[in-house]
């Protein structure tokens, strides 16, 4: 049975019809909404009530898009709901990620302090690498680790994911950007940390 | 210079995918050779979407798993009374 005769099945009161394709897409909503929450505990609270509102909802599901996004969408606005009630920092703005920001004028020595991703990458395992950054991420304030996530886990065009956060797309754009400008802020001071010298 | 880093870097997400015009395209390239600024945010955000697909997505915990049926069903019954 594909997925169109489960939907109207399942629209039509059956459950076992509903439980195949929740069956079908747990696993990849479950993925998408701990990274977007960055804690199991957060992710599981939102997936199981978006599930739920799957159910309320499931008369209003209309085939546009798959099954499986429209149970993402439906669990983004969960975690936009959840977040929205926790105090989130902002991020710097983007000019004060480029060398010289906040210097005392000599950009010559801000420029020698800039991050380079060559080294930490052959001082690092690549596996450590890997973790290193995703902590990171996981790090990053809610409102930039989702366009983050959206844009680039998910592959959403800069559009889409501008709808979906209900954001213009030059403000999304802008967050895009500073998600991986953070990063470098963040990971440069881990880098600094294990090797005792700043990373040049 | 024609533009100011800010701006180029208002594009470097647009430039890594592809989706800007011929002229900006090379005009952020011959910005790229010459500012070493512009050239790590690229590769920050190269390198970081890259280590980010390869990881590997969390599973379900068993703990959910067991429960969500149960739950769900019970939902269906208040819905629709079967
Ligand atoms: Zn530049």
């Amino acid at each position: 049975m594909d997925e169109k005769q489960l939907v109207a099945k399942a629209q039509a009161g059956d459950f076992e019809a509903f439980a195949k394709l929740i069956e079908a897409n747990k696993q990849k909503v479950y993925a998408f909404v701990r990274r977007l929450t960055a804690n199991t505990e957060d992710a599981e609270d939102i997936l199981q009530d978006s599930f739920l509102k799957a159910i309320d909802k499931i008369d209003q599901f209309r085939g546009e898009a798959s099954f499986g996004t429209w149970l993402s969408s439906i669990a983004l606005n969960e975690a936009r709901v959840l977040y929205a009630r926790k105090k989130q920092f902002d991020l710097k703005p983007i000019e004060d990620y480029l060398p010289g920001a906040g210097s005392h004028g000599d950009d010559q020595q801000d420029s020698i302090r800039l991050f380079d991703w060559q080294d930490p990458q052959s001082q690092l395992e690549s596996d450590e690498l890997r973790r290193t950054v995703n902590g990171a991420v996981d790090k990053l304030p809610y409102k930039y680790r989702e366009v983050f996530v959206l844009r680039y886990i998910e592959e959403l065009s800069v559009k889409e994911v501008a709808r979906l956060t209900k954001q213009t797309v030059a403000s999304t754009k802008s967050r895009i950007l500073r998600a991986p400008l953070a990063l470098r802020d963040m990971l440069s001071s881990t880098f600094e940390e294990r090797y005792g010298k700043k990373v040049s | 210079m024609a533009r100011k880093c800010p701006e180029y870097i208002e594009n470097l997400s647009d430039y890594l995918d592809g989706g800007i015009d011929p002229e900006l395209c090379a005009e952020i390239e011959a910005h790229l050779g010459e500012c070493n600024n512009c050239r790590i945010m690229v590769d920050t955000l190269r390198q970081t979407v890259t280590l980010c697909r390869e990881g590997k997505p969390e599973t379900l915990p068993a703990s959910l798993e067991k429960k969500l049926t149960g739950l769900l069903r019970e939902r269906w019954r208040q819905k629709f009374g079967k």
